[in-house]
């Protein structure tokens, strides 16, 4: 069985951690706080992943809470997204020193930002807030991002935005217990689906390896899998709009998190979803087709009447470390995303700090 | 403010002096680790004036003793507050006000939970939804009028 080890403590935030953010292709992380700032930390030495230090402070861009940040897909560029109901977006000036400066500051959300997620391509952006809307945004050049549409039919705050790992569709998890997939038609944004099935605010989700299933975490304590069906799939799962596949949920896994969940992280690599919250523990699951006599596994006629196709995947806890930020919430976990430190997962919580780990199989 | 919510509240009688706690023989000896209780938490809260009558949380009957469950080894308190009417638009500042006071007084590893009393007020999934998520609360926090609000509230409690 695997088991998570604690590799290091990063401390130099003043205030909760709420997100992580691995660099794309290199040991870098980007991290940001209640305390105002984003910092980036880098391993000293890609060896020893024991040691790191805390490279650049990204000051005065934002007047409020960060709340997640977000590296485009070629790692030269970095979203802020804020309570202070703005998105940065910080470059490196190479020409002086290392520092970062914020080369443009996206407005339109009428309060808080919630979360910001570029699309694999780097082409699209997309933003959520407390104000009910989602935005997408064209990234042109010049650093000058065009609002491509606005997107209003979450009834509550926008908690989280995901971009499918290959293709130009979006999720959004909301406050009002819902997941909903967006789809570009000619640049003509609409919902395609919406997933319904947790019983309060859908903190965090993410997307497999392949991008046909999708992971959710929420306050009722639950992650849920959702798998895509496309019309005429073999399960005889209808698709009622034409053309469309849909979400359903292919797994419920409860008792295994005592408070709320707020992050979850599908690794692109090996697989394994890592989630956290306010129990204090990170725990660690492994997707595996679930037998022929799992709970809730519906009948080849049940589902056929019914319409859904039950549970088709059982998530086996595989690891946990309680209290890994002591006794504080865990406000986030990111896996490493490419093969060369796949193993290494990141967490932010209450306590301030950042911490990294290895999964390791004895 | 021009008219009042509730503009006749009833008034329950205070305890006098700081703590109505009974006295315990573990209280003299300073080795004894000395558990957080319900008593203890409803000290902490019962102080607090509401937004808006000259009153204490307690006089209004909005915190009881009996409504606060603590686990000291469980590192959870939860407290119920009860509206002085099923319609009142302040429930969701008096219980970010009992929020606020906990998370400034109780050691940090305490998971606090705030709810308005089961059947007392007529949104109280969307208050209860809205006083437990962390994130509302620490954008709330941000707002300085609001936290001004708060901080006038909490400015009585003792």
């Amino acid at each position: 069985m695997p088991r998570l080890e604690q590799l290091a403590v990063l401390q130099g935030h003043e205030d909760r951690v709420w997100c992580t953010a691995w660099h794309p292709t290199k040991p870098i992380m980007a991290t940001c706080s209640g305390d105002k700032t984003v910092r980036i930390w880098q391993a000293t030495n890609a060896q020893d992943p024991t040691k790191w230090q805390c490279i650049n402070v990204l000051e005065g861009g934002h007047k409020r809470t960060i709340r997640s940040v977000a590296w485009s897909p070629d790692g030269r560029q970095l979203a802020t997204g804020s309570f202070d109901a703005t998105t940065g977006i910080w470059e490196r000036d190479e020409e002086y020193g290392d520092d970062y400066e914020c080369v443009a500051t996206l407005e339109g959300h009428e309060n808080e930002t919630k979360s910001i997620a570029w699309s694999k391509s780097g082409a699209l952006l997309a933003t959520c807030s407390r104000d009910k809307s989602v935005w997408i945004w064209e990234v042109e050049e010049d650093n000058d991002f065009e609002c491509l549409s606005v997107l209003q039919e979450h009834t509550q705050d926008v908690k989280m935005v995901a971009w499918h790992p290959t293709e130009e569709l979006l999720a959004s998890a909301s406050y009002d217990d819902t997941i909903k997939i967006w789809k570009d038609d000619d640049d003509d944004w609409y919902c395609s689906d919406t997933l319904q099935g947790h019983d309060s605010t859908v903190w965090a989700i993410d997307f497999s390896p392949t991008g046909d299933q999708l992971v959710s975490a929420s306050a009722d304590q639950t992650l849920k899998i959702w798998k895509r069906f496309a019309p005429g799939n073999n399960m005889g799962i209808m698709t009622p709009r034409r053309g469309e596949p849909v979400w359903k949920c292919v797994a419920t896994v409860a008792g295994q998190h005592d408070r709320c969940i707020y992050s979850v992280s599908w690794s692109k690599v090996h697989g394994l979803i890592a989630s956290a919250g306010a129990d204090n523990k990170i725990r660690l699951f492994e997707a595996t087709d679930a037998r022929p006599d799992a709970p809730g596994r519906l009948t080849e006629d049940q589902q056929r009447t019914m319409n859904e196709p039950g549970v088709l995947l059982e998530a086996m806890a595989v690891a946990e470390v309680q209290e890994a930020h002591g006794m504080s919430d865990i406000n986030s976990v990111a896996w490493y995303p490419n093969q060369e430190h796949g193993e290494w997962l990141a967490s932010g919580g209450d306590d301030g700090t950042v911490r990294i780990w290895r999964v390791v199989r004895d | 403010m021009t008219t009042l919510i509730n503009q006749n509240p009833i008034i329950y009688e205070a305890s006098a002096g700081n703590s109505t706690r009974e006295w315990r023989e573990s209280d003299d000896n300073e080795d004894s680790a000395d558990p957080i209780d319900a008593q203890e938490i409803f000290d902490l809260i019962r102080s607090i004036s509401d937004p808006e009558h000259p009153l204490s949380l307690e006089q209004l009957n909005v915190a009881q003793r009996d409504h606060i469950l603590v686990s000291d080894e469980n590192s959870s308190v939860l407290v119920e507050f009860t509206p002085t009417i099923p319609h009142c638009s302040m429930a969701t500042l008096i219980g970010l006000c009992i929020r606020v006071r906990l998370l400034r007084c109780l050691p940090s590893r305490f998971k606090v939970d705030i709810s308005v009393r089961k059947g007392t007020h007529q949104s109280e999934h969307a208050v209860n939804k809205q006083l437990n998520d962390k994130e509302r609360v620490a954008a709330a926090l941000e707002n300085s009028h609001l936290l001004e609000v708060v901080n006038q509230c909490l400015a009585t409690a003792t």
